[in-house]
């Protein structure tokens, strides 16, 4: 396959769904037409931990229009509870009279109105035994352990004897850094329809997990899964809280199963932060020992995380920065404390933003303990073999992004001294840092068909959250088969399609592509099977797998060729293909999960041959008010390395999107707790704060070249994520460069500089 | 209530629940689905339409406060199959990734550049920061805006 990549990957073309959604006419969940729906709205809890004693529905019942109100006392048996993110045990909802956090779904009024079921709802009446909440760190009554204590079998990575070495180290950084509560604000809400359709249940949902989703409702209600389709055609932005199934869905559908009604639910954007998942708060001890010549010699990193009662997720980024720099001695460990709050999950890049955070702020503090440039420490401790197993990486471009990233960025005219940089009342601070993602793929399946006018359809059940999924695998397709990427129809979206893994941990380009690669070279060889019989063509004889698809022909080596209506026609004419595509360090029947909504990725870590990360260079200056301490960021150059870049348009505003999103992490977002009530506080878009377009800078994304032939068949590292890691570390280095300031504990505001 | 809206040059009778927006009068009821509903309370802009020519957000206005008032959406901006000069730019530039907010960053665009507040970057991020893109594709619908504004200078 990796011969074919030369033909229409990393050529720029534009979103083949990009009419659809400049028009209006790209249909999101809850814009799908369904007859006659009932609309539903949520009732959430008013405390954060005890019981629902009693709750009075008389004068929501009352409410002119209403139709139904689901509560734990008449629904509460009818669903098993659902799983978190992990697949383990999660809060509950309407299951039980218990609270787990605020913000909990303790009720569903519908009604035949929008209007009338928000009335109904602020009118129901609940009495709570309640109890006093753990909010947070440091909150009476939170509870430790280590994350060993619920996955017995995950290791934190570890070599040599990381303490003696750091006690022995002549330069040591030992310091502490905390990164807050997030929550991901995808402009779409967490909207649900739910329609019957005799025995079947079809949810409109938007979803970064369409079989996911499926298996998940089915093993709740104990519906067959054939019996479950789940339809997302385009999803208005994940980054991850769309991933795991949510419990909010049982409840729709046992809502639309009583009234034999659709029943639509749009909740509002407060009860998404409590409905949906979120990034949990971290804090980090982050020791370093290094030679005086630059040489780390001890890399030690503890974790903390916060998670709800019932769960253990946590996201344990020292897999990633264990594996960043050279070194002989490493020590890492990861703390879950339980709260009582909803369970976090996977937001964009989830272990790496936060723990990549205290890394790179640490290298930074390193550089200046050794008096070195920050890019000359990470060039003496770069490494082209894994630090933890001693695996080689598949690639590793990491300095040729910070080179050609501080070219571009002009870093040499930097004064490495703090405050020594000023434009009349604005303090100026360059920063840097590196970027990483882990390379990850998952089995995939996928129906094509080709018809002989040159057209080709594809069908999967992957998911378009911005990415440009659909024109990702049309590329794929048109490169496969000798097409124009505008001859091919892509369907995605649906739970009735072929089944690929949760669009999560940045795989979803490799997975697709790959199968659409397979698929499409079934077609080439039946096609060319069929030639090479044919007594009477121009191929009689040849080997079959010298033929091969270009522009719109069977092509030979020789140079001939014949068109490709010709070509097919003699197969038939159309041509389907069911292809399944299972990595290779995956078992042969992988694909077979998916269609029961599991999925078993090759991760960047942990494989047996190599270790595959994507990597980057952030580079960012800061501007610091000298009197108000406002904080700008006028310029960014960002340089990343990910392998081939299958559609450099889309992928430079993934990766533009990543970084701004590193700088919001730096600057803008946290998620404010009331720590006695255990509640949000600013649970909206004027309170949380994310970029507005002023916001927002000069922006520079380099594409740095690298051709990767380990990683997989296609050289595709994924992007997705890697775009925010590490920058919020290049802003906070960059504020100290500015100010003397070290900002240990994120977001940076004003009031830090004070 | 009886009311009767005009939207995008035509007339639709509707009975309404008074509390109805004009948000989810043209979802929910005209099944005008590319207004999206991004926040509900005048803080997103994903729901920008025009009325009488002019940007507002279709969550804080009342489906009949604008009784017998033009409304524009998203889908009254193309003619048939040609798309608006703004429309085009936002694709040709990737202005978008998820596409949620895009149908109000182009009513909100083609607002901008009638109201001559498209005059230089700037001038565009201000007026443009009604309307959050979580994706982040700022730059790029700053890029798109800057293209159709000079292709209405010129024409």
């Amino acid at each position: 396959m990796a011969d074919d990549a030369a033909g229409l990957y990393g050529k720029p073309s534009a979103r083949i769904d990009g009419a659809a959604k400049v028009t209006g006419q790209a249909r999101f969940a809850s814009d799908e037409p369904v007859a006659n729906p009932a609309y539903a709205y949520l009732v959430t809890s008013a405390i954060a931990r005890g019981r629902i004693v009693r709750m009075d529905l008389s004068e929501a019942r009352a409410t002119p229009g209403v139709l139904d109100i689901l509560t734990h006392e008449n629904v509460g048996g009818q669903a098993r509870p659902p799983v978190g993110p992990d697949q383990n045990p999660t809060t509950t909802t309407l299951e039980s009279d218990r609270i787990w956090h605020g913000g909990q779904i303790i009720g569903v009024v519908v009604a035949d109105t929008y209007e009338a079921a928000r009335e109904a709802a602020r009118r129901v009446v609940v009495d709570y035994a309640a109890e006093t909440p753990s909010a947070t760190f440091d909150s009476p009554g939170v509870q430790s352990e280590p994350r060993q204590a619920a996955d017995p079998e995950a290791k934190d990575p570890s070599k040599g004897d990381a303490a003696a070495a750091f006690a022995a180290a002549p330069v040591q950084i030992d310091a502490h850094y905390s990164t807050p509560t997030q929550h991901h604000n995808p402009m779409e809400l967490f909207t649900t329809t739910c329609v019957w359709e005799g025995p079947r249940l079809v949810i409109y949902e938007p979803t970064q997990s369409m079989y996911g989703l499926k298996a998940a409702v089915a093993k709740q209600l104990g519906l067959d899964l054939a019996n479950v389709r789940t339809v997302s055609r385009y999803v208005g932005g994940g980054f991850g809280s769309k991933g795991a199934p949510s419990s909010r869905t049982v409840w729709v559908a046992l809502a639309a199963r009583r009234l034999k009604r659709p029943v639509k639910l749009v909740p509002t954007r407060d009860q998404g932060f409590t409905v949906s998942t979120f990034r949990a708060e971290t804090r980090h001890h982050l020791k370093l020992g290094a030679t005086r010549d630059g040489k780390l010699t001890a890399v030690s990193h503890e974790g903390w995380e916060v998670s709800s009662r019932p769960s253990s997720y946590n996201v344990s980024g020292v897999e990633s920065t264990a594996r960043m720099y050279a070194s002989p001695n490493i020590a890492t460990k990861v703390t879950v404390v339980h709260a009582d709050r909803s369970t976090p999950g996977f937001m964009r890049a989830p272990p790496d933003t936060p723990y990549m955070f205290a890394l790179e702020s640490g290298m930074d503090e390193l550089a200046y303990a050794l008096g070195m440039d920050p890019i000359e420490l990470r060039r003496i401790n770069d490494t082209q073999t894994d630090p933890v197993d001693g695996k080689p990486f598949s690639s590793r471009s990491l300095m040729q992004c910070f080179d050609q990233a501080a070219a571009r960025f002009g870093w040499a005219k930097r004064n490495p001294a703090p405050g020594s940089m000023r434009d009349g009342d604005w303090l100026i601070g360059y920063g840097c840092a590196t970027s990483t993602y882990p390379s990850n793929i998952g089995p995939a399946a996928a129906r094509l068909s080709l018809t002989a006018d040159g057209k080709a359809t594809i069908q999967l059940a992957a998911h378009e959250i911005g990415t440009g999924a659909y024109t990702t695998v049309a590329i794929a397709v048109a490169d496969g088969l000798g097409l124009r990427v505008a001859d091919v129809a892509v369907q995605l979206g649906d739970s009735d399609l072929p089944p690929v893994p949760v669009a999560g941990g940045s795989n979803n380009a490799a997975s697709t592509t790959h199968v659409a690669a397979k698929a499409c070279e079934e077609i080439r060889s039946r096609i060319a099977l069929a030639a090479v019989r044919a007594k009477d063509g121009v191929f009689a004889g040849r080997d079959p797998a010298s033929l091969k698809l270009r522009n719109g022909a069977l092509v030979g080596s020789d140079g001939n060729s014949e068109p490709i209506a010709k070509a097919a026609g003699r197969v038939g004419g159309t041509i389907e293909v069911h292809a399944e595509n299972v990595p290779a360090g995956l078992p042969p029947d992988a694909a077979q999960g998916l269609y029961q909504g599991r999925t078993q990725m090759v991760r960047g870590t942990g494989r047996k041959d190599v270790t595959a990360f994507a990597f980057g260079a952030h580079f960012v200056e800061v501007r610091v008010h000298a009197l108000t301490r406002e904080i700008r960021t006028p310029r960014v150059v960002s340089a990343f390395a990910a392998g081939t870049i299958v559609n450099p348009l889309t992928a430079y505003s993934q990766f533009m999107g990543g970084a701004i999103w590193g700088l919001s992490s730096a600057l803008h977002e946290a998620t404010e707790i009331d720590r006695r009530a255990a509640r949000y506080t600013n649970t909206n878009y004027a309170d949380y704060l994310i970029p507005v377009n002023a916001d927002v800078p000069k922006l520079d994304v380099i594409f740095v070249p690298e051709e990767d032939t380990r990683v997989n068949p296609l050289g595709i590292k994924g992007i997705g994520e890697i775009g925010i890691v590490g920058m919020n570390a290049a802003v906070a280095n960059a504020v100290f460069h500015a100010t003397g300031r070290r900002i240990r504990d994120l977001p940076i505001r004003i009031e830090d500089l004070l | 209530m009886e009311i009767t809206l005009r939207v995008n040059g035509r007339d639709h009778p509707l009975r309404l629940d008074p509390r109805t927006t004009l948000l989810d009068a043209l979802r929910e009821h005209l099944h005008l689905t590319g207004s999206k509903k991004g926040c509900d309370q005048g803080q997103c802009g994903a729901c920008t339409v025009h009325v009488d020519g002019r940007r507002v957000l279709a969550c804080l206005t009342l489906a009949a406060a604008v009784q017998g008032r033009p409304v524009t959406t998203i889908e009254g901006l193309a003619q048939g199959e040609t798309l608006h000069p703004m429309q085009a730019a936002f694709i040709k530039h990737d202005a978008f990734q998820c596409g949620y907010c895009t149908p109000g960053q182009i009513m909100s665009a083609v607002a901008c550049v009638r109201e001559g507040r498209a005059s230089d970057d700037d001038q565009i991020r201000e007026h443009m920061s009604g309307n959050l893109c979580r994706c982040a594709a700022y730059p790029k619908i700053v890029a798109a805006i800057r293209e159709a504004a000079l292709q209405s200078e010129r024409a």
